[in-house]
């Protein structure tokens, strides 16, 4: 075939997976249903252990850094909620084909469906957990300011780079089933290098570098920033824009050339 | 317009975890589809379907003949889009619908109600057309209050009755069929039967795999016989069903 005509039918599949949202709607609330249910809180035992976690480790971490307490919980909350959902989102992705084999070699419906459940799932996760935010803020009295609107693209933003990456991470990870546990451990280094428990006024200078070009900082910081009261510098909306182009640009080219072998993958 | 087209399509499998068979497990294969080698000697390709010319049009009532593992099955997969051939290509007109899993996409801890969408979404509904749905399946299954109840209360058989009511109430254009599929007690099955058949005449093309040569002659005109992936007979359905058992 074509090399365009891969192409062609990508953005085909694309497109006719946009189409048939509600399947992906139904799918990824049926996945939050089913992991939870006949649980009486469900999804919200999640919430529950990360707020547990947030406190915990903000009242730690903030002895350890030299923070007031009222000003380090907000920050480790936003940036943790956040974090989990960009996490979570990227380890999903590496099972999205594998696990919906059942439905792939059964019938012709997108890919992408898929995709988009995956995403659907994560964010209904985050949904919940974003209660901890607004609790946070009021038991601390944080202040809210108008950047808060900010975060709205910023939501819009990871999404969509959770599509890109979802689509190339997915066909790499159904061909290559060694991969899952690679991405896995890279995100646990991810987390200790990203300021997410720490703040980095606890950097020293020459280190500064780790948070200047850690895409992840970035890409977080387009959302917790704003919550936070803070507008985003200039360099950090460039380098999660230029990383959500590379991420673009992989996802596309890998979900065109490999797309017709997931199946033969399975 | 309802047209399948395919021109020298293939389906080719490459095993990367297999060791690479020997001479005598070669000697004494008797069923499946041809297993070869890849480019480098490296991997175990296993060669599904090979170079099928096929073109069905409007009205196409087809049979699929051939012992288990000549790729009969691989065949209604490449017939609905589920594979996208290896080498060669295929074309397919219309919306297609294959009752190879009838429960397929259903979840068992959601009630039947919220499933029958969840199906009807999966063979190509809109939500609101799956929503309006519901009163006419919910009759026909004759589950009454069970329809409120998680599928996992339910039997196997309910559970049939459930998945076959929802996958025949479309009238897709291309239908694919793995034997000819029977639900229920004896009453229940005339009934679905009747509701199967005029799905089936509302079909642009209709496509079965079957062993039982009466099933077969039954509802198709047309067959071809499959054997280690590659078409060796097209033509009539008596003719090829003749020659398949002759030398079968």
């Amino acid at each position: 075939m074509r090399k365009n005509a891969y192409f062609h039918l990508a953005l085909k599949d694309i497109y006719l997976g946009f189409r048939q949202w509600g399947l992906a709607y139904l799918l990824g609330v049926g996945d939050t249903k089913q992991r939870y249910s006949r649980s009486k809180l469900g999804q919200f035992w999640i919430t529950l252990s990360m707020l547990i976690f947030i406190i915990a480790i903000g009242v730690v971490y903030s002895f350890l850094f030299h923070q007031t307490l009222k000003v380090f919980l907000p920050y480790v909350a936003c940036n943790y909620v956040i974090w989990s959902w960009m996490s979570a989102s990227i380890i999903d992705s590496t099972t999205t084909f594998v696990q919906a084999q059942g439905y792939i070699k059964q019938t012709s419906i997108p890919r992408t469906v898929f995709v988009l459940r995956t995403l659907v799932r994560n964010f209904i996760s985050m949904g919940h957990n974003f209660i901890i935010i607004p609790l946070v803020y009021l038991c601390t009295q944080h202040p809210v300011s108008w950047t808060i609107i900010l975060a709205l693209p910023g939501f819009l933003f990871i999404l969509a780079c959770s599509f890109f990456s979802c689509l190339s991470i997915g066909v790499i990870c159904t061909r290559f089933r060694d991969i899952p546990q690679i991405v896995q451990a890279m995100l646990q280094v991810f987390m200790f290098v990203t300021p997410i428990m720490w703040p980095v006024t606890s950097l020293n200078e020459s280190a500064r570098v780790i948070v200047e070009y850690n895409p992840f900082a970035a890409i977080l910081h387009m959302v917790t920033q704003p919550l936070q009261g803070i507008v985003p510098s200039l360099w950090e909306y460039s380098l999660a824009s230029g990383t959500f182009l590379v991420l673009m640009v992989l996802g596309l080219y890998t979900f065109a050339r490999f797309r017709a072998r997931i199946v033969y993958w399975l | 317009m309802v047209e399948i087209l395919l021109e020298h399509a293939s389906v080719e499998f490459s095993i990367y975890n297999a060791r690479s068979r020997s001479i005598r497990n070669d000697l004494l294969k008797r069923v499946g589809g041809h297993i070869g080698h890849g480019v480098n000697n490296d991997r175990v390709v296993i060669h599904a379907l090979r170079d099928i010319n096929l073109h069905l049009t409007e009205g196409t009532r087809l049979a699929l003949v051939g012992h288990n593992g000549a790729g009969k099955s691989t065949m209604l997969r490449l017939l609905s889009g589920v594979y996208e051939p290896s080498a060669g290509s295929a074309l397919i007109e219309g919306h297609v619908s294959s009752l190879l899993d009838l429960s397929m996409g259903m979840d068992p801890e959601q009630t039947g109600r919220e499933n029958i969408i969840l199906r009807a979404v999966f063979l190509g509904m809109s939500v609101a057309q799956a929503k309006a749905l519901v009163p006419e399946i919910a009759e026909f299954s004759e589950l009454g209050p069970y329809l409120d109840l998680p599928m996992r209360t339910y039997s196997a058989g309910m559970a049939m009755r459930l998945g076959f009511g929802v996958s025949t109430a479309i009238h897709p254009d291309i239908i694919l069929m793995d034997e000819m599929i029977s639900v229920g007690d004896a009453r229940f099955a005339s009934k679905a039967k009747a509701r199967l058949h005029n799905m089936m005449d509302k079909a642009g093309i209709l496509v079965i795999a079957s062993h039982s040569s009466d099933t077969l002659r039954q509802y198709c005109d047309r067959a071809i016989w499959l054997e280690e992936g590659r078409i060796i007979m097209d033509g009539p359905l008596e003719e090829v069903l003749a020659r398949a058992h002759g030398t079968g």
